[in-house]
């Protein structure tokens, strides 16, 4: 009976938790409604509530951060995967992983140390005011995820049969050939699936780029398609509310409200890649 | 042509592997460069001194240890529970399904939530102010999809053999859980809370609001208001303003520590995951 007290407890958990999240947050709803969602504007001591310019940060950050992995991560991979002979592979199998589990506030550390300074040099032809951009972020959680994507991407290349390499081998396709038309294709799901729980964990990501970010309010872009935002300080979700405004915000509910709301949001975006996630992960591997 | 196109995109392929491990090499090796020179005996034994420029972090290494030990206690009992209730109990692939589905879920919520939720449950609602209790709930919380899944992988590849026989002999379904399933899965049960207890103790978002603070705080000697230092909240706070040189080996020299606590944990699970891994492969 324990068992199912146990279960029942994670899962009151969980729900407990998105239902504090909803609760706490709704004076927000209702002084902004949609607007909440929709302004770019955030001045806590006029109560405006707008949450977009964090939005984009958010999702600008985790696109600079999938650019720059996923293609490098997949082709590691399909390297460690397909190519390498079992000792080497396994050697860095063992070493990435290893890797994966580095903290995110080390990563921080050689953001706000190398990364910053790095990034601030590269880009003196345009004139940035500092290193502590959208891009430094992106790039910092885009090493972060890396080991992520190549280790997952890894293992679903590891779930293609034995068995269909040599069938293919055997009709005269090249080690390439293999690749892409066996092993990829029935790869591909779970490699989606890689990507999309690493693309989780770069919108959910916190310290890391709280560190690099700038920390800068209202950076709405004049056009979405301009790179310019990029290489200026931002704001992100998880920035914003993991920053000092949440201590200041308690006890006036309205601006709590909206500190909590903007972890519901991040939430309702981690939680839909999940699912996506979850639903192509093949059914039957764990059951 | 086909040779050309082979030969390309190996060679491709080989070079995102290399640039993959270069990259995190270099990462290692900077920290190894910068960090090892700060750590020595009294680094580790002493307490921090003048904000973090002097001293050492020995009650920052004591209090992430309360925090990971309490992590432990808060995520093994339920992670048996609950792979108990996936693999054993339930007989319904869609209710097991449902069960995985919870724990990608509550895999996929970002840390920083825990910590919110925590502040408002924990430190206002329940009054217990910051509190080492209150983080080592929220980071057992947090790493029990790691242990609960590595604990469900073991417990499917044990040989239907094992609980045939068991039954064989006549034992209920209790017995057979106590004496055959959980001490031949223990094995996954200590892998995952090694790896789990690997990502509890770099975890800086989760306890920031919750659990710790960055100095004045020695051993908690109560649940209410009893916050505790850490590592990674330590890293944190010294990294944003780590001008200062003799402050800058200090915080080199504590992310030198957490990694060897880090890796070395995921190292001790490392022969375990391996054979596990085969076992499924080849099963």
């Amino acid at each position: 009976m324990a068992s199912w007290a146990f279960t029942l407890l994670a899962g009151a958990f969980l729900a407990s938790l998105v239902a504090v999240f909803v609760w706490q947050g709704l004076p927000a709803w209702r002084q902004a409604g949609f607007g909440y969602i929709t302004g770019k504007q955030w001045f806590y001591r006029q109560q405006i509530f707008g949450t977009l310019s964090m939005i984009y940060g958010t999702v600008a950050v985790s696109l600079v951060a999938l650019v720059c992995a996923v293609p490098i991560g997949i082709g590691a991979a399909l390297c460690t995967a397909e190519f390498l002979p079992p000792k080497p592979r396994l050697f860095v199998k063992v070493t990435v992983e290893l890797l994966a589990g580095i903290p995110s506030v080390v990563y921080g550390l050689l953001g706000i140390l190398f990364l910053r300074d790095w990034v601030y040099q590269a880009l003196t032809p345009f004139d940035p005011l500092s290193g502590d951009t959208l891009l430094t972020a992106g790039l910092l959680v885009g090493v972060m995820i890396l080991p992520t994507i190549l280790s997952l991407a890894d293992d679903a290349l590891r779930g293609v049969p034995a068995l269909q390499r040599q069938a293919a081998r055997g009709l005269g396709l090249n080690r390439s050939e293999v690749v892409w038309s066996v092993v990829l294709p029935q790869a591909a799901p779970g490699i989606v699936a890689a990507v999309l729980l690493a693309l989780g964990r770069s919108l959910g990501e916190m310290i890391a780029v709280f560190l690099v970010v700038g920390r800068q309010d209202n950076q709405w872009p004049e056009s979405l398609a301009s790179l310019r935002p990029l290489i200026s300080a931002g704001q992100t979700l998880s920035s914003k509310l993991g920053g000092s405004e949440t201590n200041i915000a308690y006890g006036d509910s309205l601006h709590w409200a909206a500190m909590v709301n903007l972890g519901l949001l991040l939430l309702a975006m981690v939680t839909v890649v999940t699912l996506l996630a979850f639903r192509l992960l093949k059914s039957d591997r764990h059951a | 042509m086909r040779k050309a196109r082979n030969i390309a995109f190996q060679t491709l392929a080989a070079l995102c592997a290399a640039a993959s491990f270069g990259v995190l090499a270099l990462i290692l090796a900077a920290i190894l460069f910068r960090g090892l020179p700060a750590v020595s005996w009294r680094f580790l034994t002493e307490q921090i001194r003048l904000v973090g420029a002097d001293g050492g972090i020995f009650f920052n290494l004591v209090g992430t240890l309360i925090l990971m030990v309490t992590a432990l206690l808060v995520s093994s009992p339920l992670a048996i529970g609950i792979a108990l209730t996936h693999s054993i109990y339930l007989q319904s692939a869609i209710l097991r399904r449902r069960i995985l589905l919870l724990l990608y879920l509550l895999n996929g919520v970002p840390s920083l939530l825990f910590g919110i939720f925590g502040f408002i449950l924990f430190v206002k609602y329940l009054g217990w102010g910051k509190s080492w209790l209150s983080g080592g709930i929220l980071l057992g919380m947090m790493i029990l999809p790691t242990v609960t899944i590595a604990l469900v992988e073991r417990i499917a590849s044990l040989p239907r053999a094992y609980t045939e026989a068991a039954a064989g002999l006549g034992l209920t379904a209790a017995q057979t859980i106590w004496s055959v399933i959980l001490p031949q899965s223990l094995g996954g049960l200590v892998t995952g809370s090694l790896l789990g207890l690997a990502r509890a103790a770099g975890e800086t978002a989760p306890i920031m609001f919750t659990a710790t603070i960055f100095a004045g705080a020695h051993l908690p000697d109560g649940i209410k208001e009893s916050p505790v230092l850490s590592l990674p909240y330590h890293i944190f706070i010294l990294a944003q303003d780590s001008f200062d040189p003799s402050v800058g080996a200090k915080v080199w020299g504590t992310a030198v520590v957490l990694l060897a606590l880090v890796c070395g944990l995921s190292l001790i699970a490392l022969p375990l995951r391996l054979r596990i891994h085969e076992e499924a492969r080849n099963g």
